[in-house]
């Protein structure tokens, strides 16, 4: 077996070991999952169990059923020599130095030459991991460090030791980076690599500093989140997340192991707090709550522990303060201090790591902004607040200034030049960020060039090799009269001058649909005609990226919802992430799709072989799926539901999204003939009572209310085509007037103009 | 005048749609073993049939075009054997048998063979293309009402508690699994060979049910009504039949005769009541064959749910200890259009068995009706 992975084998299903074993799967290759043998008759409980609990996992780590089917159990005691069969075998049992090395041991005895074995461990240096082995062993040896949960952290901390064969490296970061969709960060061996090393110090410095200054949970939570571009659980809430019972197993294991003169044994204090916590079973989420949690026997309400008596209280909410980084830091007052005393020490320890635990400042941010989802990596951050401030407020405090600040100086730590972004090096001077070949990005393009077409909703880009890309700009990347305007004006564009067009955003989710908030104005002053223009322009918009005489590649990635499912539905193809959440979702705000949705639907389910004849079981399976505003909880799973076809592809690396689907734009290009026009058959008046019984059924199990069988009664009547009759074909116009007709009257509705403004105050549906 | 007389009954084993072991083998397929078995037990003279009439109450799909004719091709009857499939919904192979009655009677033909099979699994009930009567539906809501619905109705109408409800459904789970433990249902069954092997016992019996697991389900059809999944016949695959015959013709082709049949009626009701057609159409039957409910020692009333049939068996006055004494379908299953077959085929059985005179085999029909047999020992 060559560079080629084919099968897999994780050893230990724990946490880890099963997610990581899903996500293998989910790439669609078969993996054995192992652990220890169990006491009873069923030897291989522990993998099987591990196996059933992620089928009912919340948020799932399979992607689809299909692939939990190709995860294959055993034990270590009977099955360790199928092993030989596999091409990568990733260890994640136990963090034990001992366990392991007997693992390994055994494993050489088993293992097939020039298969790669990496270790999970996330504190243990590879030079002792290896202790003990065959050359051969250590040659074919790397660690592998994924975050939790694997099927959606992105980052892989990848460790080579200095005798491992680059080619096996090569080989797992290949597989690791295409196949299981993660960006590869390349880590030196030391303990806690990158990510948890800053981030273990970060959350104790934050701990120490709320303490020390007499913030609330939520006020720390307040500052340390959102303003710093941290995730808005904040960082309490993470400890809450991760676990507390877990957070001093890790600070002893990196505390053991890092320089007498590290920073980080400075920061670790003994909190009595939090011994008393853990003592009462307060360890988080997972146990009784932690420094948050949902008071049941109070109704459900929030409370947080009251870090000076340690008692619950109910939570206060703290809003986060306006304004940029800077101003934050140069606040007066507890804010000011705090922000600084947090960003001060964890920036300033992230830049002391330089080169220790990575080559380049870039690794250290892209470990941080995917391991721990922060939105802007150390190095960035500093770029917020000058690097010549950072410095001077480092000095006035009497702290340390590491060596590669000083060195930057007055220098930003990133720029632009020539249209390209770079980084500063240790060597004084600045780099070219290099991405991996067949990485495309969005904003690397844009560095570079002019939008071919913008205005406020939407742009229009050159991506090269005659490809265009229209990218949504609203908030949400929401749908509005603006990007209908501008897809009507890129069409002609793209045929003059251009191959393809793809439709895709850098952003982290596509398109949470059509603008509601523009929606709800244009009723609250009776815009009617104002409404029904916009439905007409996006069907109108539509239809004409359809029958464009060029091919339009969709390439979504998080939320597609609504209309911006719909836009997915009117491509030649999709080039879908594996991330991304598809569904037809308007019945949720009391509408129904109104774009060309459900014609395409009724299209593709008509078409499918998936259903028996006639003219109902399609109906009612849209029926079905729109009706509940169903959502797919992957790329693989909107293929059930027809969002995406066969002829679809999926991308699992995000990084890799645009590249991949201007392949496909460009493989569609040579002799593209665009489709027919579609007919449709449908039942009439008999199929909308028919659906019109099924929805009663729901409402009589409490499952819909009044409203909801009035709003479905609304969708029966479009998808059963009106007053269609067996015998005639419905075009696809008068579909189409069908969906505007059926939309205005929902729209007019008093109950669906409360769902909309309740949708746009909390983000959630409305059950009137 | 000729007498008609039950002189064979076998069903296939009975198994929850979807799940069960019969969900993938072909109604068709399915019932062709069961006409098969039936010929073997009796020892019938297959040239001797003049007909196999299947009851089936959604006739489309794989047990769909004149599906009697294919199981009489597929069970290998001779060619010159007719075949006529009957769909009177619950209700089709109890009139499957009805008809065979009347037409030796008329002197057209001795003996029957009247099957019936349902799989609910591979054709869902409503069919894959319902397309209700707009107007219709209109008019009478009761026409299309789901048969959970007619339950509850029935269930308040007839003040059947959710209590009594589930007391019953715990007896016929009871009865079903003491009939089996006690072999009593292997005279009825024919081992069924699938792809995946010999199935030869029913699946859908619940022996471990308790009080307390009926009382914690959830309503299935209304969130403020009584009716639960363990008070109604589950969705189920199976078949059934029956061979009829003049009694002449058993008599003298040495035939065991189970029972005579003696009345038969048919009668309708409130569509959204169906539940409740057992009762006239019982009466119906019975003052035919001038026997009075007194009388009668063996009862087959089918349990589509348990609040119809506790309905039905106060509003005729059935006695303690008749009704359904081998269990009935919430725990045995009821695939639609085998139901009627293996009811009456069971009711002459039992009289045979358990030596009493009458016997009486009724069931309620989505739509409103109700069906009815009554049956002599002979």
């Amino acid at each position: 077996m060559g560079d080629r992975i084919g099968r897999v084998c994780v050893i230990g299903a724990g946490v880890m070991g099963a997610g990581i074993a899903a996500q293998v799967a989910n790439a669609g290759v078969p993996v054995l999952l192992l652990d220890v043998a169990g006491e009873g008759p069923d030897r291989s409980a522990i993998a099987r169990e591990a196996v059933a609990r992620m089928v009912k996992a919340e948020p799932a780590p399979f992607m689809s059923k299909q692939a939990a089917g190709l995860v294959e159990i055993g034990n270590i005691e009977d099955d360790l020599t199928k092993v030989a069969l596999c091409d990568w075998i990733v260890e994640a049992v136990v963090e034990r130095l001992d366990v392991k090395q007997s693992l390994y041991a055994r494993l050489e005895t088993v293992r097939r030459p020039g298969s790669a074995i990496s270790s999970n461990t996330s504190t243990i240096p590879l030079a002792k991991l290896v202790e003990g082995r065959s050359e051969a062993f250590v040659a074919d040896f790397l660690i592998t460090h994924f975050f939790n949960p694997p099927r959606y952290m992105r980052l892989l901390e990848v460790v080579s030791g200095p005798k491992t064969r680059p080619e096996v490296a090569a080989k797992v970061e290949a597989f690791a980076d295409r196949a299981m969709g993660k960006r590869i960060v390349h880590a030196k061996d030391r303990p806690g690599f990158i990510a948890n090393r800053i981030g273990t110090y970060w959350i104790q410095v934050a701990v120490n500093a709320a303490m020390d200054l007499g913030l609330t949970v939520e006020e720390a939570d307040a500052i340390g989140g959102r303003p710093m571009g941290v995730p808005k659980t904040g960082i309490f809430g993470l400890i809450d997340l991760v676990g507390l019972d877990l957070m001093p197993l890790l600070q002893k294991s990196l505390g053991s192991s890092l320089a007498p003169d590290d920073p980080f044994h400075a920061s670790l204090r003994t909190l009595q707090l939090v011994e008393k916590m853990i003592a009462e079973g307060h360890i988080g989420r997972k146990g009784k709550g932690g420094f948050y949690r949902i008071n049941r026997e109070k109704g459900g309400v929030r409370e947080v522990i009251d870090l000076v008596t340690g008692e619950y209280r109910p939570e206060i909410k703290s809003v986060p303060p306006k304004g940029d980084l800077a101003a934050l830091v140069a606040t007066k007052g507890k804010i000011g201090e705090f922000a600084w005393g947090l960003l001060g020490r964890t920036l300033g320890y992230a830049a002391a790591l330089v080169p220790e635990v990575a080559e380049d400042i870039v690794a250290i941010d892209d470990a941080m902004k995917l391991g721990y989802n922060w939105k802007f990596g150390p190095f960035e951050l500093i770029d917020q607040l000058g690097t010549a401030n950072f410095v001077r407020r480092l000095e006035q405090e009497g702290s340390a200034v590491p060596a590669l600040l000083k060195l930057a100086g007055e220098r930003s730590l990133y720029r632009v030049e020539n249209g390209r972004r770079q980084y500063f090096g240790l060597d004084g001077e600045y780099h070219d960020i290099v991405r991996s070949e067949g990485v495309l990005l969005l904003e690397d393009i844009k560095l570079g060039s002019q939008p071919l077409l913008k205005n406020g909703s939407a742009a229009l880009w050159n991506i090269g090799d005659g490809v265009t890309a229209l990218e949504f700009t609203g908030k949400m990347n929401a749908l509005d009269s603006d990007v209908m305007e501008l897809i009507a004006k890129a069409i002609p564009l793209v045929q003059r001058h251009h191959k393809a067009l793809i439709i895709y955003s850098d952003a982290r989710n596509f398109s949470a649909g059509a603008n509601l908030g523009f929606a709800l104005f244009a009723v609250n002053i009776a815009a009617w005609g104002e409404i029904e223009k916009l439905v007409a322009a996006g069907q109108q918009a539509y239809k004409a990226l359809k029958y464009a005489p060029f091919p339009v590649v969709a390439a979504p990635a998080g939320m597609a919802l609504g209309g911006g499912c719909e836009i997915l539905l009117h491509a030649d193809a999709v080039q879908a992430h594996a991330e991304t959440y598809i569904g037809l979702v308007e019945t949720g705000v009391g509408l129904i799709p109104a774009w060309g949705g459900c014609g395409e639907m009724i299209d593709r389910w008509t078409h499918s072989g998936r259903l028996p004849k006639g003219p109902m079981p399609s109906v009612a399976r849209i029926f079905e799926i729109v009706g509940t505003a169903t959502v797919s909880k992957s790329a693989a799973e909107a293929r059930d539901y027809l969002f995406l076809r066969d002829r679809d592809g999926i991308t699992m690396n995000r990084d890799r999204l645009l590249a991949d689907a201007k392949a496909k734009a460009l493989s569609l290009a040579e002799g593209y003939v665009p489709p027919e026009a579609s007919q449709y058959r449908l039942p009439g008046a008999s199929g909308r009572v028919a659906l019109r019984f099924a929805a009663e059924r729901f409402h009589r199990l409490g499952l819909a209310t009044d409203y909801d069988l009035i709003v479905s009664d609304t969708l029966a009547e479009l998808l059963s085509g009106g007053s269609a009759d067996l015998l005639d074909d419905v075009s696809e116009a008068e579909l189409l007037a069908l969906e505007r007709q059926g939309f205005m009257a929902r729209i007019r509705d008093g109950r669906s103009q409360v769902r909309i403004e309740h949708m746009l105050e909390t983000g959630k549906p409305l059950r009137n | 005048m000729r007498n008609v007389v039950v002189a064979g009954y076998v069903r296939s084993p009975f198994h929850f749609a979807g799940k069960g072991d019969l969900a993938r083998l072909r109604p068709d397929d399915l019932a062709a073993q069961v006409v098969r078995g039936l010929i073997e037990r009796t020892g019938v003279t297959p040239q001797h049939i003049e007909d196999l009439i299947v009851g089936c109450a959604f006739p489309e799909g794989e047990q769909g075009l004149n599906v009697a004719r294919l199981i009489g091709l597929l069970s290998d009857l001779p060619l010159s054997v007719g075949g006529m499939t009957v769909n009177r919904f619950c209700g089709s192979s109890m009139s499957a048998i009805h008809i065979a009655a009347g037409q030796i009677r008329m002197g057209a033909g001795d003996a029957f063979i009247c099957a019936g099979v349902e799989s609910m699994s591979r054709v869902p009930m409503m069919g894959f293309n319902p397309l209700p009567n707009p107007e219709l539906a209109g008019k009478n809501g009761g026409a299309y009402m789901s048969m959970g619905e007619t339950a509850e109705n029935v269930a308040s109408r007839y003040q059947v508690t959710r209590e009594a409800q589930e007391a019953f459904a715990l007896a016929s789970q009871k009865k079903a699994a003491a009939a089996r433990a006690a072999g009593r249902f292997s005279d009825e069954i024919i081992a069924i060979r699938t792809k995946k092997g010999v199935v030869s016992e029913d699946g859908t019996l619940r022996p471990d049910t308790t009080a307390e697991g009926l009382a914690a389900l959830k309503p299935a059809f209304d969130k403020e009504g009584s009716v639960t999944a363990g008070t109604s016949s589950p969705l189920t695959d199976g078949a059934s039949a029956v061979l009829v015959t003049s009694e002449d013709y058993a008599r003298e082709n040495g035939l065991e005769i189970f029972a005579r049949i003696v009345g038969i009626s048919i009668a309708g009701c409130a569509p959204d009541i169906m539940g409740i057609g057992p009762v006239p159409a019982s009466k119906k039957a019975l003052d035919r064959a001038r026997v009075p409910i007194s009388a009668l020692d063996v009862v087959e009333l089918n349990e589509a749910f348990a609040s119809q049939a506790i309905a039905c068996a106060r509003e005729l006055g059935l006695k303690e200890g008749t009704v359904n004494i081998d269990g009935g379908a919430i725990a045995i299953g009821h695939p639609l259009g085998a139901t009627g077959a293996r009811i009456v085929g069971k009711a002459a059985a039992l009289l045979k068995r358990e030596g009493g005179r009458y016997a009486l085999a009724t069931q309620c029909i989505g739509g409103g009706q109700g069906i009815a047999t009554v049956l002599e020992r002979a």
